[in-house]
């Protein structure tokens, strides 16, 4: 549960750097075991101690980014932290199994910058810009 | 049906999910994949652009922001643009702290609209506040089947709305028509009507959606250094 005592524990259990980076990113003062880090560099939290965290907020990642969002966690690591699989992906011998071969590298969501989705269109231009044809003039 | 019923009958077909579950997940097996193509991993990449990096210190962002004018506006050129960057970013952070939108529910996507604010999504506690009129409004949730009829009442409030202010397209009705596209009496999008800075897809898009269109809207808040253009210039 939430309270006082606990946030002053935490903060002694994970330093005073840890808990500064928590407060600027989480808003929270969060304790629990490192569970794995993805190749982007986010950490990801556990702590099943009812004491500690409420259920449902037993699960959290550390972005690494300082522009963090949602879409910078890999699939994989999403199924752990929504509960859609119980073991984190470095223990999850069945989704490493079934990952299949053909899956492409996990891209975030670039909308807002150069490698943002842009959608193509086959139809003909209707607005087409003026390219001025002059007849040459004659000489006499 | 329990495993060791699927693992004894060796005529019934399972599929091949199935079969890699009850597979022993040692020796050769526990290496083995279930296809047969070769992973994409193991392909011989055949452009020399990245498409993604894994590299926690230069991420994909930073590749993606090369080169373009955003990245030139953040990267300040003297004392005085430093100081209208950070002046724009106390700017962008107390607009993203506080988005009230303008509720324009048309259609069904307004009950999903609806449900961003009760408890299960809690639009508040990202400090989004519907209100009623436009002239306490800063977004206009565009959320619905725009008719043609209701064309000029929506320009209308998006003209009352004071500066700066951000339209969000909720839905495919409102993005271009969508199901209506073809109808003689639905206009093929509300961006014929008024700009558009975020578009939610889906029909209707969940409260989920909605809410992450919500956040993509801070992000863009957060990229605008106004005053860094306004020295430039």
């Amino acid at each position: 549960m939430v309270s006082i005592g606990r946030y002053i524990r935490n903060i002694q259990r994970s330093g005073v750097k840890k808990w500064i980076r928590d407060m600027w990113y989480i808003g929270d003062a969060k304790y629990g075991k490192c569970v794995g880090q993805d190749q982007f560099g986010n950490k990801y939290y556990e702590n099943l101690n009812p004491e500690d965290e409420l259920p449902g907020r037993h699960r959290w990642v550390d972005y690494s980014q300082h522009n963090y969002h949602a879409s910078q966690v890999p699939p994989e690591w999403h199924s752990w932290l929504h509960h859609i699989r119980n073991k984190p992906p470095p223990e999850d011998t069945v989704m490493q199994n079934l990952s299949p071969p053909w899956k492409g590298a996990w891209v975030e969501n670039l909308t807002g910058t150069r490698g943002a989705y842009k959608s193509y269109n086959t139809a003909a231009a209707k607005i087409n810009p003026w390219e001025p044809k002059a007849a040459p003039r004659n000489s006499a | 049906m329990s495993a060791s019923v699927l693992k004894s009958a060796g005529a019934v077909r399972v599929n091949a999910s199935r079969r890699a579950i009850l597979r022993p997940q040692i020796g050769v097996n526990a290496v083995r994949p279930i296809h047969s193509s070769i992973p994409k991993s193991a392909q011989v990449p055949d452009n020399e652009v990245p498409s993604s990096t894994t590299s926690a210190s230069v991420p994909i962002t930073t590749l993606a922001k090369q080169g373009s004018n955003q990245m030139s506006l953040e990267t300040p050129r003297n004392g005085m643009e430093y100081v209208l960057s950070t002046v724009d970013k106390v700017v962008n952070w107390a607009r993203q702290g506080s988005m009230w939108p303008m509720t324009f529910g048309l259609a069904c996507c307004a009950v999903e609209m609806m449900h961003m604010a009760t408890s299960r999504y809690d639009q508040d506690r990202i400090g989004v506040v519907f209100r009623a009129s436009p002239r306490q409004a800063d977004i206009m949730i565009v959320a619905g089947t725009l008719t043609n009829k209701m064309a000029p009442a929506l320009r209308k409030v998006y003209d009352q709305m004071p500066e700066p202010r951000w339209v969000i397209s909720m839905g495919s009705c409102a993005n271009g028509g969508g199901y209506y596209h073809y109808s003689y009496s639905v206009v093929r999008g509300c961006d014929r009507i008024v700009p558009v800075d975020i578009y939610v897809p889906g029909c209707p898009p969940t409260s989920e959606a909605l809410l992450y269109g919500m956040l993509q809207l801070q992000r863009k808040m957060r990229r605008s250094r106004n005053s860094v253009l306004w020295y430039r210039k």
